[in-house]
């Protein structure tokens, strides 16, 4: 039997996309838990971390559980208000049109996000490996690296594979920070996040649902922060293409001569600091059934990509750095979680063809996870191996 | 001064951890490289065997929590914890292949529906390979990985050979209907697992190890039989017709 006679198999190249997003998606969990890991250890320094996040109650090792927990809650109170004001004001512009200062905006935010961020986290690392930059040459490579940021994620026609580092490198440094909030306050907002994803998205006055039902109307692309993977273009003799350039829709560009695509979109702002960056959770293109598509049965459309927004590669990092700040065991616990959880929503997508929030079921079910990781198996692994008692 | 021998102690530190970490994962990982990278169907089902196990993990300590911790040195406890958990996770292996059946028939009728030839033996093979590999490197990160050291090492990448081929076993002899097949496998997971037991006496771990790499080259020995009297088979069977 010739190798290379024998006809590819249906195996070779099934559930491409789901790994083109979830590859990312680790790349970005993995970076946040080796910072964690790698500026965390030294106990004496650490920073307090401010933000609206911690506005209303700063933790202090001094105080009771239950004072935790109602200071962890008015804290995410106080942090998705803040969100959906913020959410509220996106749609209010959207809704007046004012495109031009969104995207401007965003272009702010993102380099504010590489150079200050970014900047913070190299002078850290620089001191945590005495690494010998002077200043000169330090600002001016930061200059350079947020400025190349800025572009890649705003420029069409820019290079697909520098777009998407930058993007998981955004994503990462705003994890890093995130991971620095109150342990009792990082838990309690991501659930409480995971729940406002919940609901902004699928009630009928949700704003993320409103912004997607402006954009569809419009037939426009939202100013956004998103995450997509390589689409794929496959044709009759098995050649695969992959496409280089990212291609941006706007609104006074004509569809694609090939297909009609129909963009769901989701979009939700996130505050932090003084920044506010958007991101879209989900969306999917779906391709007519005319066209050739290798996977159609399955329901991801082989040339449409996949799109995550950048606040779930947050949060998703920042649950995962938190666990990180405990154990390896729970990073792989919450890790697995995770990605059970986006492959569920991925399904519920392929089925449902509408918006979806991509935070809940990962969120859930890492937190779930992560409980009892904590509670139950750390005990029964650390009493079987040091007996050297394995199975 | 002192700085930089704390450096150094440090990255030496990173090193051996480093070191310890590709002792019980070397293999796996140049076999995910070398086969499972190639193919993201099975990068999926690695993640979801993965997946499979910690929650039998967490079922069990869930299980077993209001009776630990144990007793120092009484080792009868722990026979039947092994007991329970092996017989616990050889019940969810055969769920797992249940469920692989209908993957398998999912996969056919979407392969008929494009018009490509179904399944191969190595597909299916190949599955089974991910799905071992996958139980085995969970086995390996959570026994192993958070209690970096050499003993913990030598002892995952035995079972780590265990688990991986194992699960091939066990595919094929729930396909096949061979009952060999069917025993061997829950019986190689429980003496591989009664062997640690050994490791209670005082320099039992120069027996126990040993006997636990027999076990392990055992399984790949048997294995690596099966699979090329399989592939034999099906060469023989579908030869004639390719030309």
């Amino acid at each position: 039997m010739d190798r290379t006679q024998r006809p590819r198999s249906v195996l070779d190249s099934l559930g491409e996309e789901l790994i083109g997003i979830l590859t990312p998606v680790s790349i970005c969990m993995f970076t946040v838990v080796l910072l964690v890991c790698l500026l965390n250890s030294d106990p004496s320094s650490s920073a307090s971390f401010s933000s609206i996040a911690t506005a209303a109650y700063s933790e202090t090792d001094s105080d009771s559980p239950w004072d935790k927990l109602l200071g962890a809650f008015l804290n995410s109170l106080v942090f998705v208000a803040a969100i959906t004001v913020a959410t509220f004001l996106l749609v209010l512009l959207f809704y007046l049109r004012c495109v031009r200062f969104l995207k401007l905006y965003m272009g702010f935010s993102a380099f504010v996000v590489l150079a200050n961020l970014g900047g913070e986290i190299s002078v850290l690392l620089i001191d945590r490996f005495r690494l010998p930059v002077d200043s000169v040459t330090f600002s001016i490579l930061l200059f350079n690296f947020s400025v190349v940021g800025v572009l890649a994620v705003f420029m069409s026609r820019f290079s697909i594979l520098i777009t998407q580092g930058y993007l998981v490198v955004i994503g990462v440094l705003v994890a890093y920070f995130f991971t620095m909030l109150p342990e009792w306050t990082t838990w309690v907002l991501l659930v409480a996040l995971a729940l406002y994803d919940l609901a902004a998205v699928l009630l009928p006055v949700g704003p993320l649902r409103l912004l997607v039902e402006m954009a569809i109307s419009r037939d426009e692309d939202i100013p956004a922060l998103v995450y997509e993977a390589r689409p794929v273009i496959r044709d009759d003799s098995r050649l695969v293409q992959r496409r280089v350039w990212r291609d941006r829709r706007s609104s006074q560009n004509d569809d694609d001569l090939e297909n009609n695509e129909v963009v769901n979109v989701v979009v939700r702002a996130e505050e932090e600091e003084q920044r506010s960056e958007i991101s879209v959770p989900l969306i999917e293109r779906s391709r007519p059934e005319s066209s050739e598509t290798f996977l159609e049965g399955i329901g991801l459309g082989s040339s449409g990509a996949i799109k995550l927004g950048l606040g779930d590669f947050i949060f998703y990092s920042v649950l995962v750095g938190r666990a990180a700040m405990y154990d390896l065991m729970t990073v792989y616990a919450c890790y697995l979680a995770i990605i059970a959880g986006l492959g569920v929503t991925l399904m519920l997508l392929s089925v449902y063809q509408k918006a979806l929030p991509a935070l809940p079921v990962s969120i859930m079910l890492g937190v779930v996870f992560y409980f009892l990781a904590r509670l139950f198996l750390e005990v029964f692994v650390v009493q079987c191996s040091s007996n050297l008692v394995m199975f | 001064m002192h700085r930089s021998f704390e450096i150094i102690g440090k990255v030496m530190t990173v090193a051996a951890g480093i070191g310890y970490a590709l002792l019980a994962l070397g293999p796996s990982l140049s076999l995910f490289v070398s086969v499972i990278s190639r193919k993201p169907f099975l990068i999926l089902t690695l993640l979801s065997s993965t997946l499979v196990w910690l929650v039998s993990l967490i079922v069990l300590s869930g299980l077993w929590r209001p009776f630990l911790p144990l007793k120092a040195n009484v080792w009868w406890p722990y026979t039947l914890l092994v007991l329970s958990s092996v017989c616990f996770q050889e019940a969810l292996r055969f769920l797992f292949w249940k469920l692989y059946m209908r993957l398998e028939d999912v996969l056919d009728s979407f392969a008929d529906r494009i018009s490509r030839p179904r399944l191969f033996l190595t597909d299916k093979l190949q599955i089974a390979l991910a799905g071992g590999l996958g139980h085995g490197v969970a086995h390996a990160v959570f026994f192993c990985l958070s209690l970096l050291t050499p003993a913990f090492a030598i002892i995952a990448l035995a079972f780590v050979t265990i688990h991986t081929f194992s699960m091939v076993i066990a595919f094929e002899g729930y396909a096949k209907g061979n009952k060999v097949d069917q025993v061997i496998v829950p019986v190689i997971h429980l003496s591989a697992g009664m062997l640690t037991l050994v490791n209670f006496a005082s320099e039992g771990c120069v027996i126990g190890v040993p006997l636990l790499y027999l076990v392990a080259s055992l399984t790949l020995l048997h294995c690596g039989k099966m699979v090329w009297q399989r592939l034999i088979e099906s060469r023989n069977q579908s030869g004639p017709t390719l030309r």
